[in-house]
């Protein structure tokens, strides 16, 4: 059986395959390269680059540069900071966010089209856009242990993201579209907005949270930027500017790579192991958004 | 009973304030004040540390970064020019943005701040490539991957890694990918072409810079955008597909009467949300090329970055910012335009 | 369902611990007052050797302890330590002693950042300090900031393979090499076999401070300068005119033509022997003579016309004047002045000892010593400081900036233009840094 080309469908298909492995070589060179590479010492990373073939592949396999990196930098200190701003910034952000949505979906509320509106236009501010004034701002506020500035804290890196317009438009595009008739028989019964907000809509509406969960983590997890500007000691500075400072410091590549396959692992781990939840939640972002 | 009513909504707005407060103080705190203190900073000579108190200077950031001016010239003699260019007082400030060349001379279009100009390109272009190609890719590889074929889970899941590996890492990854002499692009393009093609300067040479960041930027986020047209492609009933294939349309013409149609508005968001994204390029930037050489790499958030930040200039770096959330704002606008125009063909 | 609460019960039991929770643990015991500083975070070594040295002072005396925070990046543009001190100084958040990169200190110094420091030091301590460390912390008349050492900048090469080329070796400034004789070695050693290429220029540093630092001494050695040093308000015609177009001239002249690469892969290109003559800074000195010995041999500055001209200033210490004890800040800073606590660094990083009684007792510096190129450069005025203005942070962002393009092919003209209008775009900006 041929088509009207001439061709097999045998063809194609081993066709789509060649083709899909040249992408899956694209996109996936620069890590097995990356993570290759880490286990090599310094010279047999350049020699290997000479025949190409091998610098892809596990010629060597020394924890030196792992040693080396942990001897350096404080890693775990960087992966706790790291780990504790996003749980922190996502968890309060959960709280926030859904508790805003839900008094907008649910509630009685006169200025509900007045919030409403106002935070679809806050969604559209980058923090590219306020970045520096904000650094100002935080510069000068003030906190409960009678510091004066927000400056290398873990509180500045928590509080400017928790509430996150986009995700309170997720937890309201949900919201909205639960029946009604549930919170009224519960008025009926006495029950208080909180309770039906805790016991009742919370327990309905665990994909959504997936979703801005993996979202923010995602982009919490590898901010830049800001970080860049607000921290400046090892004790609050989260893996990204570890990393780029080793690189500024010190020019070998055995020990950076080493750096950014540690950095690199624990996302990779989370998305091989939940891969499915990753894809489906930035989907049903997509579809909403 | 329009008692119980009332105390209930009494009841509800109560606890919608409550509810609602947290969230909002927090966005009027760390988005909307920092919004208004850019926007009014904008409008001064502010600075990060100095001892010369800030002064109120009305439009004067916007007119610097913005001022264009144009400059005839018979002969193209860079003397001349350059004279005219650092002794005439009304041009005083000015540099060469490009030059035209015409059949009376050549004119010269100066700006007096070409770096920002430059930036603002530099990010248009960006975005230029970055919307189709990546957004194009992304369609393929969800359509490739969308079939059932033995191992998609695998190519998806290959696809998808780089979207959760940091910026900051990758670009220094891609720094060492791209030297060149010892990058194993070079090395592998060498190979590749049995050494006609070597040492291309990737993060050195003006002419490759840009696209050696446009190149590490849809590594990265192309299988962010492929899962958004997946989950669109998958959204599209089977009955279409079904229909069709009684009536005989071939794989293309399944494509261009139902797939298409079916994802726009999944293509909407995919080129409206690509497009902010590429607006706010930054971290590989500043990682690789710190906007060289000759700024063919810096865009507008990181010479806003520089300016406000490094250079310690709030008032102008605010100024570039506001500008940058102008266009922003307009892209913004374009999408709600679109999809509004969409729901009334409906 | 029950572990998924549990957990989030006590992430966020987590998260707000953490978030309301003070600054650092450490508390000084009975009574004594506790002095923040912040060190830019050097090589490894040169951090432990820091630690030491405060260890050495808190267990010397009871009533201060010195708690040091390192702030990496160190001197690298955009990296953070200096964007750390700006944000901390309008904060009013700066630690007690802090050190800040010798030509930046004028902008905090003019901004009312720092201490004076004249009225703590003794006259013995100032009549000892290399007066190129006074020069440099001074700032209208007054001292804001002492270093426990000064730098040294030089060319490093191979003594065998500048043999086989035939080279001659300067032993000293009187007879550093000059334009035609520099030009020739660089033929001569890129033609070896196995030297990849002549002069390695240390570009893996980036552009930043570095270029400015090791390669403005060229623009004055070809006679011209950053910025007009009488009145520091303009540049023009001098960063841009014709004597600095020629240094920028050679300098691109020798990496379009391969002598030098713009991008070299790491910081080891010298040490792997594929660069014959390394442009170097003291603190690579060690390193390289680990590796080649005797081999190694440091060589002054080349002579372009208008004299041998070599770099100076390095990290200096400074009292904050947000500090509620300088007269503990001092006395910290006297305690690292002294001739073996600044030894102790100075032999770990190979920067020249800032006190003639410690450079009498260094072999590495004293007559005979490998590095004495360093001292005789800083003694007999080779050395040429940063210019000493506020504006500086604008200066070298300017001349590096210029310095990055044109090493890449821009033209030299146009990028020297382009910087001087930048230099006045700042002055402007500041209405001409007046004296506050």
């Amino acid at each position: 059986m041929t088509d009207r080309l001439g061709f097999k469908p045998h063809f194609y298909r081993i066709a789509s395959h060649a083709v899909m492995i040249l992408f899956a070589l694209y996109f996936i060179f620069p890590l097995v390269f990356m993570i290759v590479s880490s286990f090599k010492s310094e010279q047999r990373i350049f020699s290997d680059l000479k025949t190409i073939v091998f610098a892809f592949l596990p010629t060597e396999f020394t924890f030196e540069n792992y040693a080396y990196v942990f001897h350096r930098v404080p890693f775990w200190r960087f992966f706790f900071n790291s780990v504790f701003v996003t749980a922190s910034t996502v968890i309060l952000g959960l709280f926030i966010n859904s508790m805003l949505a839900f008094s907008l979906a649910r509630l009685y509320w006169p200025v509900k089209k007045i919030v409403l509106s106002f935070i679809i236009a806050v969604a559209i501010v980058p923090l590219e856009t306020i970045a520096v004034p904000m650094l100002v701002l935080v510069n000068h506020l003030p906190w409960f242990d009678g510091s004066v500035s927000w400056l290398d804290t873990y509180r500045v890196q928590i509080f400017p993201f928790a509430a996150e317009a986009f995700s309170t438009f997720l937890f309201y595009q949900l919201f909205i579209g639960i029946p009604k008739e549930i919170d009224e028989s519960c008025y009926v019964d006495g029950v208080k907005p909180f309770r039906i907000y805790w016991n009742v809509t919370l327990p309905l509406s665990k994909p959504v949270f997936a979703t801005v969960t993996i979202l923010q983590s995602l982009a919490i997890w590898n901010s830049y930027l800001w970080p860049l500007m607000v921290t400046r000691t090892e004790s609050v500075r989260p893996l990204p500017i570890g990393i780029t400072a080793l690189y500024v410091l010190n020019m070998r590549w055995g020990h950076i790579l080493a750096f950014a396959s540690l950095i690199t692992f624990p996302m990779l781990i989370l998305f091989v192991l939940f891969q499915r939840w990753f894809v489906q939640s930035i989907a049903s972002a997509g579809l909403k958004g | 009973m329009r008692r119980k009513t009332h105390s209930l909504q009494a009841n509800q707005r109560t606890y919608a304030w409550l509810m609602g407060l947290p969230g909002i103080v927090m966005l009027i705190t760390f988005v909307v004040l920092p919004l208004l203190l850019g926007a009014f900073w904008s409008l001064t000579n502010k600075r990060l540390i100095s001892p010369v108190p800030t002064q109120f200077v009305g439009f004067e950031n916007y007119r610097n970064l913005l001022s264009i001016k144009t400059l005839q010239v018979e002969q193209d003699n860079p003397e001349k020019i350059r004279e005219i260019l650092r002794n005439d007082s009304e041009y005083r400030g000015y540099r060469e943005l490009f030059r035209m060349k015409g059949p009376h001379g050549t004119r010269l279009v100066l700006a007096s701040d070409v770096v920002f100009l430059k930036s603002l390109r530099n990010t248009i272009i960006f975005v230029l490539f970055i919307v189709p190609g990546q957004g194009g890719a992304a369609l393929i590889l969800a359509l490739l991957v969308n079939r059932k074929i033995r191992g998609r889970n695998f190519y998806r899941a290959t696809y998808f890694a780089p979207v959760v590996t940091s910026m900051a890492v990758i670009a220094i990854v891609w720094s060492f990918l791209y030297n060149p002499s010892q990058g194993v692009i070079n090395v592998l393009l060498k190979k590749m072409t049995f050494g006609k093609v070597s040492d291309i300067g990737w993060l050195v040479d003006v002419r490759y810079a840009l696209p050696a960041i446009i190149i590490v930027s849809a590594w990265q986020a192309t299988g962010f955008q492929m899962v958004i047209f997946l989950a669109g492609l998958q959204n599209i009933p089977v009955h279409l597909y079904e229909q069709a294939g009684i009536d005989g349309a071939g794989e293309f013409q399944r494509f261009r009467y139902i797939t298409f149609p079916q994802l726009r508005n999944t293509t909407i968001f995919v080129v409206i949300s690509t497009t902010i994204l590429a607006f706010r390029v930054f971290t590989q930037i500043d990682v690789m090329t710190h906007g060289g050489p000759e700024n063919s790499t810096s865009s507008v958030v990181y010479y806003a970055v520089e300016q406000g930040f490094r250079q310690q200039r709030i008032g102008y770096g605010s100024a570039i910012t506001m500008i940058f959330f102008v266009f922003v704002l307009g892209v913004a606008l374009l999408q709600n335009f679109l999809l509004k125009s969409e729901k009334a063909i409906d | 369902m029950k572990t998924v609460k549990l957990v989030v019960v006590m992430l966020t039991a987590l998260a707000i611990c953490g978030v309301f929770a003070g600054g650092s643990g450490e508390t000084p015991a009975d009574g004594a007052k506790e002095l923040h500083l912040w060190f830019h975070g050097g090589t490894a070594d040169e951090t432990e050797a820091m630690r030491d040295q405060i260890k050495r002072f808190n267990d010397s005396q009871d009533g201060y302890v010195v708690v040091m925070t390192e702030i990496p990046g160190g001197a690298v543009a955009g990296s953070g330590y200096n964007d750390s001190v700006n944000a901390a100084a309008v904060a009013g958040d700066l630690p007690d002693i802090l050190d800040l990169d010798g030509p930046n200190l004028y902008n905090y110094a003019w901004a009312g950042y720092l201490e004076g420091l004249d009225g703590y030091m003794s006259e013995q301590l100032r009549s000892e300090l290399l007066p190129s460390l006074i020069d440099q912390g001074t700032y209208r008349g007054k001292i804001y900031a002492i270093g426990q050492y000064d730098s040294g900048l030089s060319l490093v090469g191979r003594v065998s393979l500048l043999k086989k080329a035939g080279v001659r070796i300067p032993r000293s400034i009187d007879d550093a090499w000059d334009l035609d004789e520099f030009v020739a070695a660089l033929k001569a050693l890129q033609a070896l076999p196995e030297v990849e290429y002549a002069l390695d220029c240390k570009m893996n540093y980036g552009a930043g401070e570095w270029m400015t630092y090791a390669f403005s001494p060229v623009l004055q050695s070809f006679g011209g300068d950053l910025i007009d040093r009488d009145t520091y308000q303009s540049a023009e015609n001098i960063l841009n005119g014709p004597k600095s177009v020629k240094a920028m001239n050679f300098l691109q002249w020798i990496f379009e033509n391969g002598y030098s690469v713009v991008s070299p892969p790491d910081d080891n290109e010298f040490v792997n022997g594929k660069a014959a003559l390394g442009w170097m800074g003291h603190w690579v000195w060690k390193g390289y003579h680990d590796k080649f010995g005797d081999d190694v041999v440091a060589i002054p500055m080349p002579d372009f016309g208008s004299g041998a001209v070599t770099g100076m200033g390095s990290w200096a210490w400074a009292v904050s004047s947000q500090s509620k004890h300088p007269e503990g800040a001092w006395k910290f800073l006297e305690y690292i002045l002294q001739p073996e606590e600044i030894l102790a660094i100075t032999d770990i990083n190979g920067a020249v000892p800032g006190r003639s009684t410690a450079l009498e007792k260094s072999t590495l510096f004293g007559n005979g010593g490998d590095l004495n190129i360093f001292v005789q450069q800083l003694q007999k005025g080779v050395a040429v400081p940063r210019p000493k203005t506020p504006g500086y942070p604008a200066i070298t962002t300017a001349f590096y900036t210029a310095m990055d393009n044109i090493i890449k092919g821009s033209d030299i003209q146009s990028e020297l233009d382009a910087a001087v209008d930048a230099i006045a775009d700042d002055i402007r900006q500041n209405n001409g840094y007046p004296v506050q």
